[in-house]
């Protein structure tokens, strides 16, 4: 429930901190609804409420009513509303539990405007509101209170590595492996997610067997490592811009020239293109996709891969902002191709590719649960159609939804990171000559 | 000058003023990037502009190709009954044989008009969405059209159509019909965001393993 003060300060951001770049888009929609047939929502569910041009009109009604003479003057004429607690949880609804903001609307606006930004910009109003979902916020704030969204301590982080450590000496039968952290100096500073040292550290163990087989100089960072941003969910710029912040001044102090960024769609998109433009400055540090990285050590010969290794039909999800957001669009496709013996697209990919659902910060925000994988069932029949065993993903919220779509859709895949499935081929270098 | 003339050039200075207020008063600046590009925000700006109108360019077009052409043909009739307006303010007459292109234009456009507003009252994705608004500014246009397919076939009726197209000159900047302007920001903004990213108009080719 919003009260009168809450309704003031979205509409607040609406009359004052509106861009020219959302104002232009809220001004060029004519409503033709040629976008309705790219949002994976609406192809889950068919309702007319689910269209991006819907969800777009939450926010674009009230722009008419408060921002143009006509909607102050006959705002019955142009669909006009005025911004109550009513309209305040229809647009919640549109811009989270019908939205990940994916953008894949974007691409197919015949106008040439991002719906998807305009949503994002609902979400900003909400936050004022103080109706964005709890979820969502308190990863936020455990992020912004203790340096990553699952309040970890330093010490469990470097206890799990250091058993990764042994694990990993141990699978590869070789004690050099190492799983360095905090070494100010080296080249680069690998950031993960938390999600990984809690419940996917195979991921962890499989990037440094494909840095070590690399010869990389490189570490992790038992504080300010959480590539992840739930403020960017929240479209709280100030606390996203203070989350991306830790991780590049981590970078930073430490000297390294590249920040790695583990497989995390939107922590990729976040340090690599939002966080220079919330902090007003480029970072001194290179930012680059763990996935960008295969790609150059495979194209500089500094790691080789056997696919018969992966003898299993492999296809691949592109997540939303990784790929359509972030242009890493060819990388997991050459390290794919080297990696596994039967590499089969989706249908469509790339910049095309459908969401998986889970986009948007949604996996955190439990009321939209069962919205989110309903929603999910277009990936699930992408994924059917291609009669892959073998799922992998750069990004571990896609995977999470990925995980949750192949048992309740009963998909009999195996969903893994990009990284692991390299780990799985790689095969000792040739001896420099 | 004629009264309609007067008419039609007051309402082109005022709806170009309109649309100047309106561009200068969209909203807070977007500052230049910091982030480095991945490829080249021009080249992705140059693609909204050219290629991406292409058929096969959007899969909303692939999917609703009717639609599409449609709408590209309607909106040809627009600029083309705006161009026969200008044409009238400077006395120019068009030329020999003209008369039986725009006749043919403005009828196709007006029918492709009348279509797409039958496409938004049959489709319940459109409904939802729809306003007064929609229809009013549809017929608006179609009634240019019909004036403009009118005057070329009887030229004694080009004041009325210079009238009409004044009307809609002073509406354009209040309405939907705003989007003629704010169209072209919201391509440049669209081209430089996929451009600087190298998600369009293609992205970057890569070498693939070596040894």
């Amino acid at each position: 429930m919003a009260d009168a003060a809450a309704i003031g300060r979205a509409l607040e951001v609406l009359t004052e901190r509106l861009d020219e770049r959302t104002a232009a888009f809220l001004n060029a929609c004519v409503r033709c609804g040629l976008c309705a047939d790219s949002c994976h929502v609406h192809l889950a569910d068919g309702d007319p409420a689910s269209t991006p041009v819907a969800k777009l009109e939450r926010v674009a009604t009230h722009f008419r009513r408060y921002r143009t003479l006509l909607g102050r003057v006959a705002p019955g004429l142009v669909g006009a509303e005025d911004l109550t607690d009513e309209a305040l949880q229809g647009m919640l609804t549109a811009a989270f539990g019908r939205c990940t903001l994916c953008g894949r609307c974007a691409l197919t606006c015949s106008v040439g405007l991002d719906p998807s930004a305009v949503i994002r910009f609902g979400r900003t109003m909400l936050l004022a509101a103080g109706l964005v979902p709890k979820g969502i916020l308190a990863n936020r704030d455990a992020a912004l209170e203790t340096g990553n969204n699952m309040r970890l301590s330093r010490e469990d982080v470097v206890e799990t590595i250091q058993w990764l450590e042994e694990d990993l000496r141990q699978t590869l039968g070789d004690p050099a492996v190492r799983l360095p952290v905090d070494e100010a100096g080296a080249r680069v500073l690998y950031a993960l997610n938390p999600r990984e040292i809690k419940f996917f550290p195979l991921s962890i163990s499989a990037a440094g067997a494909i840095f070590h087989a690399a010869g990389e100089s490189w570490t992790l960072t038992s504080t300010d490592f959480d590539i992840t941003n739930y403020g960017f969910f929240a479209a709280d710029a100030e606390a996203a811009g203070a989350i991306s912040a830790k991780v590049i001044e981590r970078a930073e102090a430490l000297g390294v020239e590249e920040l790695v960024v583990a497989e995390c769609g939107h922590g990729y998109r976040t340090l690599r293109w939002e966080a220079p433009e919330w902090l007003g400055r480029a970072p001194k540090v290179r930012v680059v996709s763990f996935v960008e990285k295969m790609a150059e050590y495979l194209a500089d010969g500094r790691i080789r891969l056997d696919p018969t290794r992966n003898p299993l039909p492999v296809t691949l999800h592109d997540p939303c902002n990784l790929v359509r957001n972030g242009g890493v669009i060819e990388e997991q496709r050459v390290v794919l191709r080297s990696a596994a013996a039967a590499f089969v697209e989706m249908t469509p990919n790339r910049a095309e590719n459908y969401c998986c659902g889970g986009g948007g910060g949604l996996l955190a925000a439990s009321e939209f649960a069962a919205q989110r994988v309903a929603a999910g069932r277009i990936k699930a029949d992408q994924i059917r159609a291609t009669g892959a065993k073998v799922v992998p993903s750069p990004c571990h919220n896609c995977i999470d939804q990925l995980m949750e779509l192949n048992r309740h859709y009963k998909l009999g895949v195996e969903v893994k990171t990009l990284g692991e499935v390299v780990a799985d081929a790689l095969v000792p270098a040739p001896p420099v000559a | 000058m004629t009264f309609p003339s007067l008419v039609l050039f007051l309402a082109f200075a005022i709806s170009l003023a309109s649309f100047a207020v309106l561009r200068l008063g969209l909203g807070r600046r977007v500052a230049a990037p910091f982030a480095p590009p991945r490829a080249s925000a021009a080249a992705g700006v140059r693609y909204a502009f050219t290629t991406a109108f292409l058929p096969w360019a959007k899969e909303s077009a692939r999917q609703h190709l009717t639609s599409y052409v449609a709408g590209i043909v309607f909106h040809g009739a627009v600029f083309a009954a705006l161009g026969l307006l200008v044409l009238s303010l400077v006395h120019v007459a068009p030329p020999p044989g003209a008369s039986t292109v725009l006749a043919v234009a403005f009828a196709a456009g007006l029918a492709c008009g009348l279509g797409l507003l039958a496409k938004r009252a049959r489709t319940a994705a459109l409904r939802a969405v729809s306003t007064p608004e929609d229809v009013a500014a549809n017929l608006f246009v179609n009634a240019v059209l019909a004036a403009g397919l009118a005057a070329v076939r009887r030229p004694a009726l080009l004041p009325v159509f210079q009238l009409v197209g004044a009307a809609l000159l002073l509406y354009a900047p209040l309405g939907k019909l705003r989007h003629m302007l704010f169209l072209l920001t919201s391509r440049r903004y669209w081209g430089t965001y996929f451009g600087r990213r190298g998600v369009r108009p293609s992205p970057r080719p890569l070498a693939g393993p070596r040894g």
